[in-house]
């Protein structure tokens, strides 16, 4: 998976996470909680959501590099390389 | 391998709620329920062509969509329901009235606040300092026991107040007798004053069709008429569960929602049964009455909380019922809600359970009687004749509440001492619902959640 669609991946588990998510003027450097008024509870659901989809197990203490979308993506991008 | 990945025991709204957040997320999931019908506490019934619900007076924790901090937004996003869609009717304003004092609230907390200034004017101040309080003081954080009372009479040292402010918080959620725990006062203060009362658009039966329905579309499995004998266990661990005739399900976690004695009773767990038995429960009487007796009658509130005396005497009562207070609620006074040609007027007050209890069976059908008519001439002193307009009544007893719910004494807040990390001595057996901690409707169904995230998710 390219940056890009990683990227897409993300905003569109948050979006199907929060009927209310709004992305328009979204920092992709800022923190996404935040942002976008997120709890613990709905960053679970991210964690859940990557282990739904694509198999990968995040362990508690690495959640912290979930934190922005650029984050996210850094993070992602090597376990995502071949998905 | 196991049959199931996670069994719950108990088809009430704790025990839905963490079945949907499992079953979300691909945990095999089966849920057991003893009825026919789902909700538990929050269930319903019909009788002369009417659905009547068994316990829901309102529920609390209102909150607009949007709101995304707001508990009701967050348990609909942890369920994966759209708050959108999910229609809502707030209460038109309920009040708590004592001998020598009312205060009126509705969803908007200021107008509390404006009551408090017009009820006690020299109170205010302080009142708003409690409020602050309040909203810095975290209930979740793990901490001792610690009195309601004692933070009341030192923020407000007005004790007329204090009664009439714990009147509504403690009858819609306490299991404890005399007082309360600081973080669970905390918690009904902001559910109720601070967020308020609503119905779901239906009745409880459409509520909880959609929480099946979501359930059921993850994957989940519902079996009814399936009571749980044992949680069956084997080198420290929990194997499964036994059904009454016999069946062996086996799974790798099971969830209890049943309530701390009943789960000490399925699972052997080595722990006096007595100290988690609540003391507090309730006898309901439901009346449909006819249109006409609106005419003279007090019915404007959605709930009128009354105490005949100017202090809460919340304890098990010495007779069946405790007449001197209570609480009067008009299911059909929400906002949007159209008017029927009867509606419904529903009573409750304290009751003891053990009198209930020791009452011979040929008595108790007329005792259940004469405290019926007992507690609506009761009600008549409050807001006025009804009962000659009454087309049909029933009542719940503890007993009542006990046969159908599985919770131990009738006690539908549970136990006094609760397990707030959802453990058990098992590592594959948890605890969820009213005796995990959380309060109402909306409580209850986090709790579900937040155990499954805790213990099953992570």
């Amino acid at each position: 998976m390219t940056r890009e669609e990683i990227k897409d991946v993300i905003l569109e588990i948050i979006e199907d996470i929060d009927e209310d998510a709004e992305f328009d003027n979204l920092d992709a450097d800022a923190p996404l909680r935040d942002q976008l008024d997120l709890d613990s509870m709905d960053f679970l659901d991210i964690v859940m959501e990557l282990r739904k989809r694509y198999q990968l197990q995040i362990p508690e203490d690495e959640y912290p590099e979930l934190a922005s979308l650029t984050s996210c993506v850094n993070y992602l991008e090597p376990k995502l390389k071949d998905a | 391998m196991a049959e199931y990945q996670l069994i719950i025991i108990g088809g009430g709204l704790s025990g839905i709620a963490a079945g949907i957040r499992a079953a979300r997320f691909g945990v095999k999931t089966l849920l057991l329920e003893q009825h026919t019908i789902p909700g538990g506490l929050n269930s319903y019934y019909f009788r002369q062509g009417q659905i009547l619900e068994t316990g829901l007076h309102a529920m609390t924790n209102y909150a607009a969509s949007g709101n995304k901090r707001a508990p009701l937004n967050v348990l609909f996003r942890q369920l994966k329901l759209s708050r959108k869609a999910f229609a809502t009717h707030e209460q038109v304003g309920s009040e708590i009235r004592f001998p020598d004092a009312f205060l009126q609230f509705s969803n908007d907390p200021l107008f509390l606040e404006q009551e408090v200034a017009r009820s006690f004017p020299e109170s205010v101040d302080r009142f708003v300092s409690l409020k602050k309080s309040i909203a810095e003081y975290d209930p979740f954080a793990v901490q001792p026991w610690k009195s309601a009372r004692g933070f009341l009479s030192q923020t407000l040292g007005n004790p007329l107040l204090e009664e009439m402010l714990l009147l509504p918080l403690m009858v819609y959620g306490n299991p404890e007798e005399h007082d309360m725990d600081m973080g669970q006062f905390v918690i009904m203060f902001r559910s109720v004053f601070e967020e308020g009362f609503f119905r779901p658009g239906g009745t409880i039966r459409e509520f909880l069709t959609m929480l099946l329905d979501q359930f059921k579309g993850f994957g989940g499995e519902i079996r009814y008429r399936a009571l749980v004998k044992e949680i069956y266990r084997e080198k420290g661990k929990v194997k499964g569960i036994r059904l009454a005739d016999g069946e062996i399900l086996t799974a790798d976690a099971v969830l209890s929602t049943v309530g701390m004695p009943e789960t000490i009773k399925l699972s052997g767990w080595d722990l006096p049964q007595q100290a988690y038995g609540g003391r507090m429960s309730f006898m309901e009487t439901v009346s449909l009455v006819d249109q006409k007796a609106r005419e003279g009658l007090d019915s404007s509130a959605t709930i009128l909380f009354y105490n005949k005396k100017s202090q809460l005497h919340y304890q098990r009562p010495a007779t069946f019922l405790d007449l001197s207070w209570g609480v009067i609620c008009f299911p059909d006074n929400f906002q949007g809600l159209e008017k029927e040609e009867r509606f419904q007027i529903r009573n409750t007050n304290a009751a003891n359970y053990a009198l209930w209890k020791a009452a011979a069976p040929a008595e108790y059908k007329a005792l259940k009687q004469q405290w019926t008519h007992a507690a609506i001439s009761n009600a008549e002193e409050v807001i006025g004749p009804y009962s000659d307009n009454v087309i049909y009544q029933d009542s719940f007893t503890p007993l009542t509440v006990e046969r159908f719910t599985r919770k131990a004494e009738g006690a539908i807040y549970g136990s006094p001492l609760k397990i707030k990390d959802g453990k058990t001595p098992w590592p594959n057996l948890f605890i969820a619902g009213t005796d995990q901690g959380y309060l109402g409707i909306v409580g209850a169904m986090l709790s579900g959640v937040t155990v499954i995230n805790r213990h099953i998710l992570s």
